[in-house]
This record gives C-alpha cells, structure tokens and sequence, in this order.
C-alpha cells in the first residue's frame, strides 16, 4: 500500500464511526467507484485512441488530395478546411448517421440500420473516399465483435454479410456505442474526437505542421463539438453536404502519380 | 403576382424503325414544350422544355415527371437559365423525377440555374434507371448575377439528387449552404468569387474502369477548370465540375459531351439545335 507520506497527499485522519455522518457520505458519493459508467468510457477512449487498429492512420479523408491541388498548404489554410469542411462534414453526415443507427439499434430495427447504411455509402460520391470509410467501417465492427462477442455485434455482422450492407464508420461507431452501453452524446463525442485526431495526424505527415500546431487547431475544433453533437438530430432525408472541391480532389487522388496515404 | 403549380409529364418510346417519339405529354403553366424534334445522325429526340414566365418565384410549385422507355432515346433541355427570383416571402420549389427503362437513353441538361438576391428555392431530383437503361444528367449553378455584382446572396438554396440504379441508391447529394459558405469556400479553394458548379451523373451499362475515355475527360483539369471523375457504388459514375466563371463552365461541359460522344453517341446530339 503506497503511504500517505509517500505520495504527498495529506489525508485527513477520520473517527472509526466518522463514515455514518452526512458529510462522509457525500464524500463517498463523489468517490470513482468503477462500473457501468467506466466501463463505457474506457471502450469509447479505447476505440477512439490511435493504437486502436481500424486502419484510419492509413488515409487522410481526401486532405492529401486538396494538398496536391494546393489549396491545403500550412496551418492556416489546413485551420479553413478544418472549419470549412471537416466539421460541417461531421454536422451534416457522420454525426447524424450515427445517431439514427444508434436509435435504431435499441429495438434493434435492422431494416433501418440496412438504409443507413445504404444512404452512409451513397452519399460518398468518389470511390476512394467511399472504399476508406467501408475498410475503417468494417475493420471496426469486426473488431468490436471480436473483442466484446456481443450478441448485437455478431448479429449486425451476420445482417451486413447476408444483405450486403456497406460498411460504415459512422454505423460501426454507434453499434460500438450500443455494445459498450454508451449515451448518444458520448458516442457522438468519440466519432468527433476520432475524426478530428486522424485528419489532424494525417495534416502532421502532409504539412509542416508541429504537434503543438496540430493540437492547438484540434482544440479549437473540439470547442465546437458540443455544438455539432446538439445538432445531429437532423431529420433523415436532410443528411447531407456538399463540398465538390473535396470531392474533385479525393477523385483526382485515385489516379495521382504519388501519394502516401489511400485516400 | 401568381403563383404557379406547374406540370411537365413525359413518356419516351420508340416506335417501329426505332424513331424516339412523345408517346404522352402534358404540361401547364409556366411549363411549355417546344416541338421535339428527332436528330437523325444520333438517333435522339430532343425535347425544350420553356419557362415563358421571366423564371421562378415565391408560391411556384413545380413538378416534372420524365420516362424513357426500351430503346428510346431523349434529350432534354432549356433554352435558357432558369433565374430564382428574390422572395420578399414564401419559398418556391421544384419536384423532377426521371426514369429510364432497360434499353432506354435519357440526357437531361439544362441550363444554369441563376439564384438571385433573398430567393429561397428547393429542387428535388430523383431518377431511377432500371439496370440496361443509361443515363447523363447535368445540373449547372451559377453563383447569382455576377455581371450586376450579385453574387451568393440566396436567403435559402437547397438541391438535392437521389439516383436509384435496379431501386438501389447509388447516389444521395445535397447541397443546403448558405451563400455565404459557399462563397468562403470558393475563395478558399481557388476558382475565384464567381466560382460556377456542374454536378453530372453517368449511368451505363457499358461504363467501366478501363474504358477509354476517363484519361481524356481528367485531362480537361487545369487552367482554372476542376474536374473529378469517380465510380459510383454501381452502374455508373459521377462527374463534378468547378470553373471561374459561366463561359468557362460551359465550355468544360461541352468538352465532357464531345469526349464522352465517343462511347455514347447520342450525347453528340447537339442541345442548341433548336
């Protein structure tokens, strides 16, 4: 047992009997006590950490296209597509994806998680960017399910392989967020923070770009987060959002004479 | 000022011989029909449909119902923009739907549409092509009146496609920014303030990766025109096109039907004849 004298923090002596009185209970409310609630969050932080292996450190959501193109050059014009385009993409499509299947997935009402998950594919216009999110999507459930042997998660990839479901990042976030027990709001947070984290990284290796540069923009991204999680009950056939530029540049990717990431 | 509830229904089919003809047609204001007429060297009718008001406005509803049927071939234009006028209240909006059967051909492509100051105005798409049926559809935006210096100034603008291939999506698109968002992302990304959209869909049976004409139509990226070119989840591709400006945009268009009539040859139907 590590000693008080050891670690520097006073503790304060307490009668034997003193654990009876309101005040001591209070103190053992606030107290981590493990459970559920962690249980959760240490998946969510697991999933959401780079170690995790979904393969997202292998593509840079179509960055390294408008780099060749020029309109991404250094950390001002990275900060405008950041604001421009990362975060509406999330608003507008990845977070309300993932709260309908999410929703959808309490019943479970599969027929609802197979159309998400057709409109998740559909609404990625070029190949390559559509092909990145089905390998991180899959590489992600199939994980979970691994990891957890959840019957929800079996059972998803057993609907997926028999109805030829596309993978999607979005879809296997919010299962994962079903599986761990996870609220909305938090499984909202982790899809923001893991997308951020990984266009960010990826902008590291494609830019002269510092850490501290990389999670100074990640910060004030993140600001922005409750915001966008507040939005995503945006009604289904509003998902959506249009930004030809990157969409220009993540085709034009598929052919470039030398990349370094997928797409 | 009326408000109109316009209607446009067609039906394509081919007679004996394989000449295209309207096999239905009704229309009411402000929709009208020119007379079609049947371009013999590709084998196509080519149909214009007219708005004889000055263009569109607060309280119009319009809806369009366009068919193909086995082994006709139709095209379909305007003969000018279509101007969104501003809406002092009330939106207008358009429902167009389009579908092609197997063997069929249908080219949609209009001229830009041109939103004006404070319009708010919503355009649904929807085609559907059952698999063996083909398909190009184009739809151009300009960014307002740039030659009086207006420009991204719409109060709400809202398009959106759906393209269905055997009644599977294939493709959803949506594009709901404000002006002023599309306008920071063009001064942005580098076409200029007077950046122009073209948004086309190929669908084709015959359409695959090794076929001959994507290295050309990428080679018309450059000098100030953007252009990307990438496969749909099936059955077909999509084509995206930024320019500086109208002309350019239409000239990248033009570009895109003369390389793209060489594997589809009724896209060499030429849409000004008439």
């Amino acid at each position: 047992m590590t000693s008080a004298r050891a670690t520097g923090i006073k503790v304060k002596r307490v009668a034997p009997n003193a654990a009876d009185t309101p005040a001591a209970s209070r103190r053992q409310a606030d107290l981590p006590t493990g459970g559920p609630e962690t249980d959760w969050l240490l998946g969510l932080l697991q999933a959401g950490d780079s170690f995790y292996p979904t393969g997202s450190y292998a593509h840079s959501f179509g960055l390294e296209g408008l780099v060749q193109q020029g309109v991404v050059r250094d950390r001002a014009t990275l900060r405008e597509f950041v604001l421009q385009s990362a975060l509406p993409a999330l608003r507008h499509t990845d977070l309300p994806l993932a709260a309908y299947v999410w929703r959808a997935l309490e019943t479970p009402d599969w027929e609802r998680v197979g159309e998400i998950s057709v409109l998740a594919s559909a609404l990625k216009t070029a190949r390559e960017s559509r092909a990145a999110a089905e390998n991180i999507g899959r590489q992600r459930a199939e994980l979970m399910a691994a990891l957890h042997g959840h019957p929800l998660a079996q059972e998803y990839l057993t609907r997926a392989a028999a109805a030829a479901w596309p993978f999607s990042p979005a879809v296997s976030a919010a299962l994962e967020g079903r599986v761990l027990g996870a609220p909305l709001p938090a499984v909202l947070a982790g899809i923001t923070y893991a997308a951020l984290a990984a266009l960010l990284s990826a902008a590291m290796k494609l830019l002269r770009l510092g850490q501290n540069a990389s999670q100074a923009l990640l910060t004030e991204a993140l600001s922005r987060a409750p915001a966008l999680i507040a939005a995503a009950a945006t009604p289904l056939d509003e998902i959506g959002w249009f930004n030809p530029w990157l969409d220009i540049a993540a085709a034009r990717h598929e052919s470039a004479d030398s990349r370094m990431f997928i797409s | 000022m009326p408000e109109f509830s316009g209607h446009l229904s067609l039906r394509a089919a081919a007679r004996a011989g394989g000449r295209t003809v309207l096999a239905t047609q009704s229309f009411r204001a402000p929709y009208h029909l020119s007379k079609p007429y049947w371009d013999a060297d590709t084998r196509t009718l080519l149909v214009q449909v007219v708005n004889p008001t000055a263009g569109i406005l607060a309280g119009d509803r319009l809806e369009s119902a366009i068919a193909v049927d086995t082994g006709a071939a139709l095209l379909v234009t305007t003969p000018s923009a279509s101007r969104i006028f501003k809406m002092r209240d009330g939106t207008a909006e358009c429902r167009q739907h389009f579908t092609v059967a197997d063997g069929g051909w249908l080219e949609v492509m209009p001229e830009p549409l041109v939103p004006h100051r404070g319009c708010r105005y919503r355009q649904f798409t929807t085609i559907e092509v059952t698999p063996g049926g083909a398909l190009f559809f184009a739809d151009q935006l300009v960014p307002g009146r740039v030659a009086h210096d207006e420009a991204w100034v719409w109060e709400r603008l809202c398009l959106e496609i759906d393209v269905r291939l055997g009644g599977e999506l294939v493709l959803r698109e949506r594009l709901d920014q404000t002006g002023a968002e599309l306008r920071a992302m063009a001064a942005f990304a580098g076409p200029g303030p007077n950046a122009c959209f073209a948004n086309a869909v190929l669908l084709a049976p015959e359409t695959t990766a090794e076929a001959g004409w994507q290295a050309p139509l990428a080679a018309l990226h450059g000098q100030g025109l953007w252009l990307g070119l990438s496969q749909l989840r099936r059955g077909g591709w999509s084509l995206k096109l930024i320019a500086p400006d109208g002309v350019r945009l239409r000239k990248g268009l033009r570009d895109v039907r003369t390389i793209l009539a060489g594997a589809f040859r009724h896209l060499a139907c030429d849409p000004r004849k008439l």
